[in-house]
């Protein structure tokens, strides 16, 4: 991916990340966070990553998101829009971000390794798909198979915490 | 002989078929769930003495080890969700009373089977030596108690509790997953015995690694509850059902030192970085010591003083944590303090926490005052939650006592003479707060003067526990062999 393009995406992601806190309306952070998907989506075309990338805008700028939106909009959230910064909290959480991003960016300085150019990839096509599938239910089976418990367990919390009256 | 992972298979199937009983099944009464649970449970505490371990297995392209760390935590495992099954039983009329139901037995199956999962992913996390496998246990295990905590969902607290839990629960979780990229972009493994023969054979950056390992304790702190990441811990503590507290107290907190020993064993092996890591632990282990302990004063409601001194408990086990010597054949001494330690602590806390969650039962409340005159009223609960405060304090002749005793004696070894001295003071807090819980039911005046009954299966298990506290207190030698006759932890060969 051409330099350009990489800044314009990565800037893109962080300015909208940062509108997602920064919003004081729902819908509208939301929304904020749909873009910021997308320019993670882009990050990961630039890593020759197409399955990450084209996953991340169906799953999470698409099915997660719209659902986000029709929760925010059905439950017509008015009481955020009317909340007062709390100032003490403001500054103590704005000091640790910029403590972390000062530590990210000294780590950076010393590592040479991180300036070295990525490996080509093999010059015949790599199917991701296939590959994915492939290691999760050979390899990668048992991982696999507790992440569907997961989805058991929430499935039921789900419904045990969203239903009006249990039966 | 039975495969180790038979374990968990089974685990699950129970969970699965609890949940398929609980939906087809007529009857309100759902204890008959609950026991059936606990009889299964048992016998597979039983069986795991007869598994095979680790033989023919490659460590590094595996994800799942059957050493004696990983059956030794399960079987912590096994007996924790016990117990709470035995608390949830005894905490049912609490809980109908705020779960909206047109049954009287509604969400209770659930709630029977919800921590059969949480088990399923403890007994994961103790047998994971691979960043994918303790990821997605560590998730199962917290996705499930971001349920149980706001089980209680006409009561405000419950659900303040479980979003608190939930948002840092999931900031965590994104600080341990960025650390493991970072430990994954250097190495490029994501096994544990494969990153220590990365770390070993090639020419790591030392900077970002140690970055790597920082992140990852930063996420590991908040499931273990270490000071700075303590914050949720009162809240949620106490607005949680009961059953649910103590599971989180015991059950995450084991899950959450075995995990830490193992991600750390491979960094902790390196020299170039171990004096940082170790000193990071140890300024970990000092202020979560104090905070707990010095927090812990004032407190007037028992299941906020629980909170922070599991808090406190984190420290003393972060002082064995910190005390790890690098050894080639395993981790010696400070293993060992660890392992012992989580026993005694599981014994304690989950007898204090049952015995609170009887007695609240009558008096309606769970406040230090609501326990005065307990000695009066029902002499073999309170003698049940003496033992327990006597053994969290460290008096003598209690399992707690010789926990510390090892603790501090893995520390004098590795030299951590301050951590020692900071141990010591907060032991003398910590005196004061437990024993005005003791001073509260022997020399007050009952509020009321109602009769206290127990279940049966409470009374046995308040007995057996007891009765433990002092046995493992007076004869600790069965499991300091156990855990001394294996290595903690397998290092890789080099």
């Amino acid at each position: 991916m051409a330099p350009v393009l990489f800044y314009f995406f990565a800037i893109m992601t962080l300015v909208f990340a940062v509108a997602v806190v920064a919003n004081r309306n729902p819908v509208a952070s939301a929304l904020s966070l749909v873009v910021s998907f997308l320019g993670l989506a882009a990050l990961f075309v630039g890593l020759d990553a197409y399955f990450i990338a084209v996953i991340q805008v169906l799953v999470y700028a698409g099915a997660v998101m719209v659902l986000f939106l029709f929760i925010i909009m059905l439950l017509d959230l008015r009481a955020e829009e009317r909340r007062r910064v709390n100032i003490f909290a403001f500054v103590g959480g704005g000091l640790v971000a910029v403590a972390f991003v000062a530590q990210i960016w000294m780590v950076l300085q010393r590592f040479e390794a991180g300036k070295t150019a990525f490996l080509p990839l093999p010059a015949e096509r790599i199917d991701d798909v296939r590959n994915v599938g492939r290691i999760l239910f050979s390899t990668h089976n048992l991982p696999f198979q507790v992440i569907g418990v997961l989805i058991l367990v929430a499935t039921i919390g789900v419904v045990v915490l969203s239903k009006r009256e249990l039966k | 002989m039975i495969s180790p992972l038979s374990l968990e298979i089974v685990v699950l199937i129970l969970g699965i078929f609890m949940l398929l009983v609980e939906s087809f099944s007529k009857s309100d009464d759902k204890q008959g769930l609950a026991r059936f649970a606990i009889v299964i449970l048992s016998a597979l505490v039983g069986f795991s003495f007869f598994t095979t371990g680790n033989a023919g297995v490659d460590l590094s392209r595996a994800f799942y080890s059957a050493d004696a760390t990983a059956l030794f935590f399960k079987r912590i495992a096994l007996v924790t969700t016990i117990v709470v099954l035995v608390m949830a039983l005894e905490y049912r009329t609490v809980l109908a009373r705020f779960i909206p139901g047109v049954t009287p037995g509604a969400g209770l199956g659930e709630f029977y089977s919800l921590p059969i999962f949480t088990c399923a992913g403890l007994m994961f996390m103790a047998s994971a030596v691979d960043f994918l496998l303790i990821f997605v246990s560590l998730e199962l295990v917290t996705v499930s108690f971001y349920v149980l905590v706001a089980y209680m969902r006409r009561q405000s607290t419950s659900l303040e509790a479980g979003v608190k839990y939930l948002i840092l629960g999931a900031l965590s979780t994104g600080f341990l997953v960025y650390g493991i990229t970072w430990i994954f972009g250097l190495t490029g493994q994501t096994n544990l015995y494969a990153i220590s023969e990365a770390l070993h054979t090639r020419d790591i950056a030392r900077a970002p690694l140690l970055f790597g390992v920082m992140l990852t304790l930063v996420g590991l702190g908040f499931k273990i509850a270490a000071v700075p990441f303590q914050i949720w811990v009162p809240d949620v503590y106490q607005g949680a059902p009961t059953p649910v507290t103590a599971f989180l107290s015991v059950g995450s907190k084991a899950a959450g030192f075995v995990v830490l020993l193992r991600v750390l064993e491979p960094f902790l092996g390196l020299s170039t970085i171990n004096t940082n890591v170790l000193t990071l632990l140890a300024i970990l282990a000092g202020a979560t010591l104090l905070y707990g302990n010095l927090a812990a004063l004032p407190q007037d409601n028992l299941k906020r003083l629980f909170a922070y001194s599991s808090i406190a408990h984190a420290g003393y086990l972060l002082v064995a944590v910190a005390s790890v010597q690098n050894s080639p054949t395993s981790f010696g001494s400070a293993g060992v303090a660890v392992g012992y330690y989580l026993v005694a602590y599981l014994l304690m806390t989950l007898l204090s926490f049952l015995v609170m969650i009887v007695v609240s039962n009558h008096s309606r409340g769970d406040d230090i005052t609501h326990f005065n005159g307990l000695a009066k009223r029902s002499p073999f609960l309170a003698f049940g939650m003496l033992a327990a405060m006597l053994s969290l304090a460290g008096i003598p002749f209690t399992a707690g006592f010789y926990g510390k005793l090892l603790v501090f004696a893995a520390a004098i070894q590795a030299g951590k003479f301050v951590l020692v001295g900071i141990g010591v003071i907060t032991v003398a807090a910590g005196f004061y707060y437990y024993l005005r819980v003791v001073a509260a039911m022997y020399w007050q005046e009952p509020n009321d003067d109602t009769k206290i009954t127990l279940s049966f299966l409470s009374k046995f298990t308040i007995g057996t526990l007891t009765a433990l506290i002092f046995i493992f207190g007076i004869f600790p030698q069965p499991i300091v062999q156990s855990l001394r006759s294996v290595p903690m932890i397998q290092t890789a060969q080099h």
